[in-house]
């Protein structure tokens, strides 16, 4: 008789489990060590500065009232760059995702704006759309506009094919297969390329905010920097942090919201 | 023409002072990186590494260029260059606070008389009637970022006019001059060797100098690595020894002109090694002429005007208020004034 | 409306895929096609409901579809290509809307073919939340509210496990019984074949010919899997692909 085992269980790992609140203890642990490494002195004032002196200087700036007098020009041009970009994406990414000629004419021309920094262009811009507003809100435009056209028309290419020979076997109208079955079947695509595209939105703010700003959180950022204010420069990273997580959270909402049809 | 102001007489007794030590320390092939930017105003280091200063005093200087100021100041900050000439910028003020950086020493001056930074109101600006400083009310003043000596020449101004003006920052000496040119903004403050060529050009028009609203400007410093000012004092005197010998020649050549015609050409031709290089010699000549300020001699160091920029950035809350002259400069190396 | 195909060939570039096929579809029949894989039966199917052209050869249709059909040629697919987004209702919605049809009548017609098909109670489910068999009779709802002349369905059952197809199959005949309607029901599955089709047509490998026309004349709603004459005539269905499928399937492994 062979002696009885018991077969090993090796079908564990490889699963990402939702911990909730482990995020946060690490943040938290991080900043408790600065902050001890900074006040006991194996920390320069030169190389960190003290995290309460941070919150210190973002409390300073709420009461002032310098932080909506920094984060609101900032928003505005973020929206507005951010609009007029991400709109003219889509329209043009749909226009790639439906039209061959559209797509042989204008894929290469965004796989060549695309890699372009294009911080390398605010001059260029400050010449064409003058040193206010205007430079500002193209900057963002072009930098949210490239990933937004790629995202859409991978959207719109990744929408199932079988969905629209459906709706051309009903006889349904080119113009209804486009409203009521592409644009649908990309929303989920053009909404995570969105994620991408805002992101480097806030990126670009600081480079937007280079010339010419003398408020927003990226001319903050920059006026830290050359004054070498480590409280401050960290204050404006934690202000575009914050304003990253909430632009993301509000993108997942809109997910969430119209996306409720997927499992 | 050697005219005998106060500065000069001091800035010779200066000079003098320093003499004494250019033999005294024997210091064999010290190894340290002098951070500079490919302007006239730095010929005081390229004449004496061009005619061997530095090498006499046992100093082995390489050369570390920048495009702007305020990175200087991080460079030395980090132990990446040991001395550099800058203006006093609130980045420079920061890491002095922070126990990083020291001013040990004086260099380009406003001086009345020689010819200094000249006040510029663009072609737009200028046609629409900003002929003098006293128009500047509401118009965009061009500044590389806030906290830089282009700020501090504004702000000046525009207090002794008593009208507010809109700072713009634009990053670049390169991205102020093309604003500039196209009216995106209204005036600015640079040196004369920058100003003559653009206004030449009709781009931009001279409406004022910058002596007259802030006299005897201390424009730029020589720092260092706060352990160089306290640790490293025989390397530190050689180098200012060495740099104040440079400036003489210079002075001398292109200032004061007491050197005569051929010694003007030969420092031109040196200087030109490193400034406008990518200009032809002749291009670049009257460049360079024109951009001759003076360098303190013996590296003399302006204390008053020093003084002066440095409450001024405390009351523009762009340094903490706690930062105070003792912290910022060590006036041990040179004579103050 | 009867459907008839004159002479249809297809090839993709060199290939030919369909050689010289002639059918009729008479009103009324469903008509089953099967053989091996790769034999071109869908692609037959997509000809006959105008998705793709033949290189030769016609489809024609003989008389007018019914008054209040909106769309004569009317697929349905092998994976019930349903918008997720859209409710149950919804998706049957969408082929009338752009169709001049009232508010109240394009309800009335939602109503009437979910209570066809048994889905009254799943109205505004999302297709997500339903089994697959349940897809395809929202799909199957779909095709008929549209009321077409031929429905053309391509595999329907395939994608469904054994039990569901049964259901599946009995679905579709209690439908035909209680209203005839006409069919082109391509599958490679022989007992669904000779379940639902009144004319069997087999397809030889590629390129696919018409090897044979098997008519079953057992009502549809009086066959079951007992019935030795069905059991005969799959067999007699299965000699006749049995070569085919085995020369398909060496063909394909090299291929």
């Amino acid at each position: 008789m062979a002696e009885a085992r018991q077969v090993p269980f090796r079908g564990g790992g490889f699963r990402p489990v939702q911990k909730r609140g482990v995020g946060l203890v690490v943040f938290v642990l991080l900043i408790a060590v600065v902050e001890w490494g900074t006040r006991a002195g194996w920390i320069s004032s030169l190389t960190l500065p003290k995290p309460s002196d941070v919150a210190r200087t973002l409390i300073g700036l709420w009461q002032s009232g310098l932080l909506m007098q920094h984060v609101l020009p900032s928003l505005s041009r973020l929206a507005v760059g951010s609009a007029m970009g991400v709109t003219a994406g889509i329209g043009i990414g749909v226009l790639i995702g439906l039209f061959s000629l559209a797509r042989a004419g204008l894929v290469p021309l965004v796989a060549a704006l695309f890699p372009i920094p294009k911080i390398a262009l605010l001059p260029l811009f400050v010449i064409w759309f003058g040193i206010d507003e205007g430079s500002k809100y193209a900057l963002i435009a072009l930098g949210t506009f490239t990933p937004t056209v790629v995202a859409t028309f991978g959207a719109v290419d990744n929408v199932d094919r079988t969905l629209i020979r459906m709706g051309q076997s009903f006889g349904l109208p080119w113009l209804s297969i486009v409203t009521k079955i592409v644009l649908p079947g990309a929303l989920p695509g053009i909404l995570s390329g969105l994620r991408i595209s805002l992101s480097i939105g806030i990126i670009l703010l600081v480079a937007a905010e280079m010339l010419g700003a003398q408020y927003g959180i990226g001319a903050y950022i920059l006026e830290a920097g050359s004054l070498y204010d480590l409280e401050r420069l960290f204050a404006g990273v934690v202000i575009l942090s914050a304003l990253g997580v909430t632009v993301s959270f509000l993108i997942g909402r809109v997910e969430t919201r119209m996306l409720r049809w997927r499992s | 023409m050697t005219q005998f102001t106060r500065r000069n007489t001091l800035g010779l007794m200066a000079g003098a002072a320093t003499l004494p030590m250019l033999g005294t320390p024997a210091l064999a092939n010290t190894k340290l990186v002098v951070g500079a930017l490919p302007f006239t105003s730095h010929a005081a280091s390229f004449v004496a590494y061009e005619r061997g200063y530095f090498a006499e005093a046992g100093l082995d200087v390489e050369f570390k260029f920048f495009q702007a100021a305020q990175p200087m100041a991080v460079a030395i900050a980090s132990g990446d260059a040991d001395y550099a000439v800058t203006a006093i910028s609130g980045g420079l003020i920061s890491l002095a606070e922070k126990g990083a950086t020291k001013v040990i020493g004086g260099a380009l001056s406003e001086e009345k008389g020689i010819d200094g930074q000249k006040i510029l109101a663009s072609d737009a600006a200028f046609q629409a009637g900003l002929t003098s400083p006293a128009q500047l009310a509401g118009k965009k003043w061009a500044v590389t970022q806030a906290g830089s000596s282009f700020h501090y020449m504004g702000s000046k101004i525009a207090q002794a006019e008593g009208v507010e003006v809109a700072f713009t920052p634009l990053q670049k000496v390169g991205a102020i001059i093309g604003a500039m040119k196209s009216g995106q903004v209204d005036a600015w403050s640079i040196v004369p060797h920058i100003a003559k060529p653009l206004a030449g050009s009709g781009a931009v028009h001279i409406i004022g100098d910058v002596a007259v609203y802030i006299p005897d400007y201390q424009v730029t410093t020589v720092f260092t690595s706060a352990t160089n000012a306290a640790d490293e004092r025989a390397k530190t005197e050689a180098f200012l020894a060495a740099f104040s010998k440079g400036a003489d020649d210079f002075n001398a050549a292109l200032v004061d002109k007491t050197a005569g015609e051929d010694a003007a050409e030969d420092m031109v031709k040196l200087i030109h090694k490193y400034v406008y290089t990518d200009r032809e010699y002749e291009k670049a000549k009257p460049g360079i002429v024109n951009g001759a300020m003076r360098i303190n001699a013996g590296a003399a160091l302006n204390t008053t005007s020093v003084q002066d920029q440095l409450d001024w950035f405390k009351a523009e809350g762009l340094v903490k208020d706690s930062v105070t002259m003792d912290m910022l400069v060590d006036t041990s190396y040179v004579s103050t004034m | 409306m009867d459907l008839t195909i004159e002479g249809l060939t297809h090839r993709y570039d060199a290939v030919e895929v369909l050689s010289d096929i002639s059918l009729s579809i008479p009103s009324g029949r469903i008509v089953c096609i099967v053989g091996p894989s790769g034999c071109g039966k869908s692609t037959l199917l997509r000809m006959i409901g105008g998705l793709e052209r033949p290189s030769a050869g016609r489809i024609l249709q003989l008389g007018d579809p019914p008054a209040d059909c909106l769309n004569p040629l009317t697929f349905v697919f092998q994976d019930f290509a349903l918008l997720p987004w859209r409710s149950v209702a919804g998706n049957i919605s969408l082929v009338l809307e752009d169709r001049a049809v009232s508010r109240k009548d394009r309800a009335d017609r939602i109503a009437d073919v979910l209570a066809r098909t048994n889905l009254s109670d799943f109205a505004n489910a999302l297709p997500r939340q339903l089994s697959g068999g349940m897809k395809q009779r929202v799909a199957i709802a779909r095709a008929l509210a549209v009321n077409p002349a031929v429905m053309l369905m391509d595999e329907p059952l395939s994608a469904l496990d054994a039990q569901t197809r049964e259901l599946l199959m009995d679905d579709l005949v209690g439908l035909w019984t209680r209203t005839p309607f006409t069919a082109v029901y391509v599958t490679h599955n022989l007992s669904e074949a000779v379940r639902l089709g009144h004319k069997i047509v087999v397809l030889s490998r590629r390129p696919g010919r018409i090897r044979e026309v098997v008519e079953i004349d057992t009502p549809l709603d009086q066959r079951d899997a007992t019935d030795p004459d069905l059991a005969r005539a799959q067999d007699h269905l299965w000699q006749l692909m049995r070569e085919e499928a085995k020369a398909a399937d060496a063909e394909l492994a090299h291929g």
